[in-house]
């Protein structure tokens, strides 16, 4: 009876979802925690019915199979108390019309529910929070947002409109009755919590724009320069997520539940304190490997989940104050509720397109950076397509100007061309990983499904913008060989995954396994114990558990070469000659097997006597940590000269990191007086400024394999029945719902983007295969002549004499995998002109095309490109631009 | 990862306690902010001014020690904390009871606090993610321990992970949700050993129904019982060892679970060239030392990254000459005149030997600096003074004392041409500006060439345009040489290709030359520029397409 949805796999794409991905799966409660009332639901479609007059008996709707089915099992309980479910809504069978929805009983879970979204105690923080719970049985994932409300227009009990109650029998009163007045008392709170979190919030997330900005080492001076862009916006993301700095609020913190009509006047009335919540409960799959790839899936991509989510809180919000407007009580209700399940049903379908679409199998760049065996067939393959479009377009220059158009906003390929400066490891022209990225990436981790986000999005440049291409066609062979094609020029990093074998023994996550492996000595009981203190027979292992232990911490190693590891640590500090460390050993393995065992009574207090009664001997075996110069920093708080930052760069960086920091600390406690708390962390952090015991790292066999829940799988998208949101890439047969969604999607995603940083501008670059034409729609314009969704694209003519002469190349019979070399050496050559357009540009306040074309070769038509270019590496070029 | 692992409890009398906590700290790392400013944590004071909710401000140390039991403590105030150091990223693990950096004090604590009295989970063990942009972002996982003296004979605890990237951490999930049970797991099995020994020795249960209830002793046997620490729960004598390591290990492997192959662009040409230039240098050098018997020979480090500004002063020894010098290509225009330089130029272009002569050995050395910068760095072999004629094919810069002769078959070669650069006599010996070369100097220029010079090459025309184009800085000049460069050795490498490696036809070259847009006017030039530009190509891209062709024309066949 649900409307089950499978996915036919088409022979180029390929889908994560083995089975059926249920919409009724998707469960969308909305709730408030008012300090008075206390809790209300004020939405839960699981207690939603769809009236379906026209077709009562076969309906399609899945929700009512849903209520059917919690019925039935409520019944069971409790005496069904029909009476609770209010009918609203006519009983037109007009189809046009918006269909009529009624409540049923609430569901059985909804104070459960209730609880896990507000918490057992109130929060008084009044930014949203995020909630992810996980709910054994049923198997269920929960999402849930709580905001603070920002009210206007009406009463503070207004949102009663969209209430049921727990009991049924209240709730059918406050469906009926006509408790709302039409207007009064306005409450208009915008302002307090607003300047309060805002004073902060505005202020850092100006510091941290700053940041993005950061002009590199000056162009010209070094071209073969490792630190791209790419390297930036990593190094500048593990800096602003770091927890070295504390919390450190980011730009959208102050997002409320917003609740005021603009188009009403609003008095100041009375604050009331209270809190809407959002939750999206997915129920997960029975199957066990269906349920752990939704949960991959899930988890690595919840970012494009929390920004559709966005979306619906965005919808609902709406259906709150418009239905406010509404005077007669059953159809504001109606209106409330077609609204809202409106947005629901839209999120469904997001949902399950995003997780069912069909994919590119083999994305050309990826799998090339890969599989290096396979090179030269893909090679073969890419330009063979290519030749293909280049004919089938050659009239209107359309691949051309596909291209200039996705290598204009998908930057991540500049950082591919960017000439490396180290020599090359394996094979002459094969591009080299970046090192640098590499080692940033062990020592300041950040995320790589994060960076590979941007990357897909071509959030490179300066500003940032996000763009996205779809790919329209009735000719499903042609659009899916432009997706293709593409899938060579929107580039983004390849993702492994390390992993621990399974069933491995000697997991460093268990930090009892000596014991577990090891339980003989427990089993003998002694004969009288006293409660209170270990067994006997404990006290006599424990020696044998602590050595057993120790060999444990790095498996392979006995507790003598743990040791020896110490020893040669120290000698590489300490000055004293080695003689002298030999002749301290059997103290220091005393002293290490005591320190380790730090149960004090068991060793009579020893590890503190050893520490007050420090002896000479001691002080020379001091235990090693780090470098001794950063154990120095570490002391001195005010110093910005950070040990072991070796990069003229990173420090210049730091020092304005930190410097934005401070100025924001300063600036904040002007604001808060001081506190007798401040002193607490302040002791603990002087108390601690002994050598810590050093032990060594455990490691772990891990496998590597490729990732395969990664944006660069999900996000390039195949020939798809529908229009999608959220693919940096994907192909549609009619731009029907397209034309119905974009603005909406561009404007939502400047306000709300998947990537987690701010973003001046979204883009779309639309191309016709049949029509032939290639668009681009920006967030930045709303009305485009003619009714056009955006502006035609320009050919750049750097882009068209690249791709004739590499198609030319392949024509005549050029190994295929040259003919891709020399493409990229040609991108490479756009990348050096965007260098000296950069440069060019450097101190002028004018820029003289015709001067540009004369002495650089730059023409016109590759302005756009190479600007672009020119502000992933200089981001000055964008202002000098504007 | 860029987060925290803490492991914390609900204490029977003092309520939700941090016990143990496991940081990260980063290699060059930022000092920690000044104690005596606020700390970001400030500003939950604000919520608690405001009275509403719990109260989520951390204790003052001193009152919390006097709060402490045995169940609230991992490791005793006067134990330093473990360290565990990753020699590969020079990451620091560091452990204690609470976290050493003052600004995540209130973080964790309010992360504890959370986890274990404001979040509800369903079944009470289990994990759930929470968090806001003030506080950061935690993913918790709750659950109990057993203990034969414990009402319920349970304990209840939490790990969390604190984090500000609410991202990754989510991303994390599966990862922490699964090494995370791993660690419970084993604490639950190994308590519940010591639990199942207890009972046995002692069942508390039949204590419990047979002791009579008693209210007055009953509060203060309940404290006492509360004191048990989590090492005597699960007789684990090392426990915060091994959990620091667990942690630690958690915390790594977490951050390395995802790793990024990011492709930067292939080296350059000239890169390459350097590099295999430097390469040989060492090897020489090696040979040497080899040579004379020096069992310890210091390896020479290999440079990490060639700079293209090096192969521009690779002598080096500019600076330490006096007098005046060449600055840039513009300036020798300048000096030479259009003319001249054009001529000098094409030559330069051409792979002929350019020869200069005079007493300045400074000057010809900083001309010869700057026409370099024309070629690929293969191309460049220079001998900047010498006192006797060096062949065409070991130089093409050949500097000369001014009296050295130059061979007939040389001067009257098309292949070669000659720079005389002549002192002007001058009556006083005042210090002339050295900007001011043509007071000092004359150039006199010969070549036996009969060829046009002013046709071609293309690249040629080009650079002439951007140096006489006054607008245009030395830097944007430079550049713009830099692309053209770049622009004429792909064409170079198609060229190679083509007719070396693949050995096609005239005809098929023909068709090669006009796709790359070698034709035209000055057709011929271009034809020889290219080809002697091919002397300058990598020897690794060479006989990277020398071997990739057998294999490809193999796979094609």
């Amino acid at each position: 009876m649900n409307v089950l949805i499978t996915v036919t796999c088409v022979s180029l794409s390929f889908s994560w979802a083995s089975a059926e991905f249920d919409l009724a799966q998707i469960r969308l409660i909305v709730y408030q925690d008012c300090e008075k009332r206390g809790r209300q639901v004020l939405f839960d479609s699981k207690a939603i019915h769809k009236l379906d007059t026209s077709e009562p008996v076969t309906c399609k709707n899945p929700i009512v199979t849903v209520s059917f089915i919690l019925k039935t099992a409520d019944e069971t309980k409790t005496p069904p108390n029909r009476s609770g479910a209010c009918h609203i809504g006519s009983q037109a069978g007009d189809k046009d019309k918006p269909p009529s929805y009624q409540y049923t009983r609430p569901a059985s879970d909804v104070n459960m529910i209730g609880e896990m979204m507000f918490g057992s105690v109130s929060m008084s923080y009044k930014g949203s929070t995020l909630k992810i719970h996980h709910i054994r049985s049923p198997p269920q994932l929960m999402v849930s947002k709580v905001f603070s409300t920002r009210f206007g227009s009406s009463t503070s009990g207004s949102t009663n409109t969209y209430t049921f109650h727990e009991d049924p029998k209240e709730s059918y009163q406050r469906c009926n009755d006509s408790v709302f007045p039409a207007h009064s008392n306005p409450v208009d709170m915008p302002s307090r919590g607003h300047s309060e979190d805002g004073d902060s919030g505005i202020a850092r997330s100006a510091s941290l724009s700053s940041l993005l900005a950061t002009p590199l080492p000056s162009p010209g001076s070094s071209f073969s320069s490792g630190l791209s862009s790419s390297y930036q916006r990593r190094w500048l993301r593990s800096q602003a997520t770091s927890l070295q700095h504390g919390p450190m609020p980011r730009w959208n913190t102050e997002e409320m539940f917003n609740l005021s009509d603009e188009s009403c006047n609003s008095n100041p009335a009375m604050i009331q304190r209270k809190k809407i919540a959002i939750s999206i409960i997915i129920s997960l799959p029975e199957r066990e490997e269906e349920n752990h790839n939704f949960q991959e899936f899930f988890f690595s991509h919840f970012p494009l989940f929390e920004s559709h989510m966005n979306k619906l809180k965005t919808a609902i919000e709406r259906a709150m104050i418009v239905c406010r407007r509404i005077a007669e009580s059953s159809q504001r209700v109606q209106v409330y509720l077609c609204r809202v399940m409106e947005a629901l049903g839209e999120f469904r379908m997001t949902v399950w397109n995003l997780y069912m679409a069909p994919r590119i199998s083999e994305p050309v760049w990826l799998s090339m950076i890969s599989q290096s065996t396979e090179r030269n067939l893909l090679c073969q393959r890419f330009l063979k397509e290519m030749s293909l479009l280049m004919e089938h377009g050659a009239k209107s220059q359309f691949l051309a100007a596909l291209l200039t158009a996705v290598l204009t906003h998908h930057l991540a390929w500049v950082s591919t061309v960017m000439p490396s400066s180290l020599p090359p490891i394996k094979s002459a022209c094969q591009k080299p990983a970046s090192q640098t990225v590499d080692l940033l990436a062990k020592s300041h981790p950040y995320n790589p499904l994060w960076a590979q986000l941007g990357d897909l999005y071509g959030a490179l440049g300066s500003p940032v913008r996000v763009c996205r291409t779809v790919v329209v066609g009735r000719k499903r062979e042609l659009v899916q060989r432009v997706l293709y094609v593409l899938s060579y020029f929107i580039r983004c990093s390849d993702l492994q995954e390390h992993v621990q074998p399974q069933g491995q023994m000697d997991n460093p996550a268990s930090p009892c396994t000596s014991q577990t492996t090891d339980p003989t000595p427990e089993k003998t009981c002694p004969p009288k114990p006293d409660p209170l203190k270990p067994t006997a027979c404990v006290i006599g292992t424990s020696e044998k558990a602590l050595n057993s232990d120790l060999g444990n911490a790095i498996p392979g190693t006995s507790v003598e070469q743990n040791h020896e590891i110490l020893l040669t640590d120290t000698n590489s500090t300490s000055p004293s000659p080695s003689s002298e460390s030999t002749a301290v050993r059997p103290e220091f393995t005393e002293m290490g097997q005591e320190c380790f065992g730090e149960d004090s009574d068991s060793v009579g207090g020893g590890l503190e006597h050893i520490l007050a009664n420090q002896s000479p001997l001691l002080h020379r075996v001091q235990f090693h940590i780090g470098s001794p110069s950063e154990t120095a920093n570490d002391g001195q708080a005010g110093g910005l000269t950070g040990a072991g930052c070796g990069r003229g760069l990173d420090r210049k960086l730091h020092q304005r990191l930190l410097s934005d920091i401070r100025r924001k600390e300063s600036s904040d406690s002007a604001l808060g007086d001081s506190d007798d708390e401040e002193t607490s962390p302040r002791e603990l952090y002087g108390a601690t400024e002994q050598n810590e015991y050093e032990l060594p790292l455990p490691s772990c066999q891990v496998e590597s394999r490729a990732s395969v829940n990664h944006f660069g799988h999900s996000l390039l998208g195949g020939y798809c029945p529908q229009y999608m949101p959220d693919f940096a890439l994907h192909g549609i047969s009619s731009d029907l719902r397209l034309k119905q969604c974009l603005m909406a999607d561009l404007e939502h995603t400047v306000l709300h983007p998947a990537l987690d940083e701010p973003v001046a501008e979204a883009l779309c670059i639309v191309a016709d295969t049949d029509r032939l034409s290639v668009q681009v729609v920006t967030s930045q314009r709303r009305v485009c002549e003619g009714g056009r969704l955006g502006r035609d694209v320009m050919v750049s003519n750097l882009v068209h004499t690249l791709i004739t002469s590499v198609l030319q190349l392949f024509a005549l019979n050029i190994a295929s995998d040259f003919c891709v070399m020399h493409l990229e050496d040609r991108l490479q050559e756009v990348y050096f002109k965007s260098r000296s357009l950069a440069e060019y540009l450097r101190g002028q306040t004018r820029v003289h095309v015709k001067e540009l074309g004369l002495a650089l070769g730059i023409e016109s038509s590759d302005i756009p490109l190479l600007a672009a270019v020119a502000s992933t590496h200089s981001p000055y070029v964008a202002q000098i631009l504007l | 990862m860029n987060a925290l692992v803490a492991l914390c409890h609900f204490c029977e009398l003092h309520g939700p306690r941090t016990l143990f906590c496991t940081e990260a700290l980063h290699p060059p790392s930022p000092s920690p902010p000044q104690p005596g400013s606020a700390i970001p944590g400030d500003r939950d004071r604000e919520a608690d001014r405001e009275g509403e909710g719990l109260t989520m401000r951390a204790n003052s140390s001193a009152t919390q020690r006097a709060d402490m039991c045995e169940g609230c403590r991992s490791l005793p105030a006067s134990h330093p904390g473990f360290v565990s150091v990753d020699s590969e990223t020079g990451i620091r693990y560091l452990s204690h009871q609470h976290p050493r950096q003052p600004q995540l004090f209130s973080v964790v604590r309010q992360a504890c606090v959370r986890s274990l009295s404001c979040e509800v989970c369903p079944g009470r063990e289990g994990p759930i993610f929470f968090g806001d942009e003030q506080h950061g972002f935690v993913f918790s996982h709750t659950f109990f321990i057993k203990d034969s003296l414990a009402r319920g004979f349970q304990r209840w605890y939490s790990i969390v992970v604190v984090a500000m990237d609410r991202i990754y951490l989510i991303n994390s999930w599966p990862f922490l949700l699964r090494h995370l049970r791993q660690t419970i797991q084993s604490l639950q099995d190994t308590a519940l050993k010591v639990f199942d020994n207890e009972q046995c020795v002692c069942p508390q249960r039949a204590v419990r129904m047979n002791s009579a209830f008693s209210p007055a002793v009953f509060p203060h046997q309940r404290s006492g019982n509360a004191a048990r620490s989590l090492t005597s729960l699960t007789q684990h004598p090392n426990l915060w060892a091994s959990l620091h390591s667990s942690f630690s290990w958690l915390l790594k492997a977490c951050g390395s679970r995802l790793t990024e192959k990011l492709l930067e662009g292939a080296p350059t040409e000239d890169t390459l060239v350097l590099i295999e230039r430097q390469t040989e240098q060492e090897e020489e050098m090696s040979g040497w030392e080899g040579a004379e018997g020096g069992g310890s020979n210091p390896q020479p480090s290999q440079s990490e990254s060639v700079h293209s500004k090096d192969f521009q002063f690779d002598d080096g020894r500019q600076e330490d000459l006096l007098g005046p010098k060449f600055k840039s290509l513009r300036h020798l225009r300048q000096v030479l005149g259009a003319n001249d330089f054009r001529q000098l130029t094409w030559h330069v272009l051409m792979g002929n030997q350019v020869i200069w002569r005079g007493a300045d050995p400074g000057l010809i050395q900083s001309a010869f600096n700057v026409l370099k910068a024309l070629l690929p760095v293969g191309c460049v072999r220079a001998v900047s003074y010498s006192p006797h004629y060096e062949e065409a094919y070991r130089c093409n810069f050949l500097g000369l004392s001014p009296d050295v002769p130059i061979p007939a078959h040389v001067s009257s070669s098309e292949f070669s041409m000659l720079v005389d650069v002549h002192n002007v006599e001058r009556g006083c010996v005042n210090p002339v500006s050295d900007d001011d070369i043509l007071s000092l100097y004359q150039f006199n220029i010969s070549s036996a060439n009969t060829q046009p010079t002013d046709k071609g090459p293309t690249l040629l025309n080009k650079i002439e345009v951007a140096l006489s184009n006054g607008n245009l800085s030395v830097e944007v000049v430079s550049l713009c040489l830099l692309c053209l460069k770049e622009e004429w050795m792909n064409k170079v490498k198609v060229l190679f290709k083509f007719s070396k490696v693949d050995g096609r036809g005239k005809e098929d070259t023909q068709k090669v030359l006009a796709l790359l847009g070698a034709t035209g006017p000055g057709e011929e030039d271009n034809v020889r520029l290219l080809k002697f530009w091919m002397t300058g190509l990598s020897k690794l891209y060479k006989s990277h397409l020398m071997t990739s062709t057998s294999n490809t024309g193999s796979s094609a066949s």
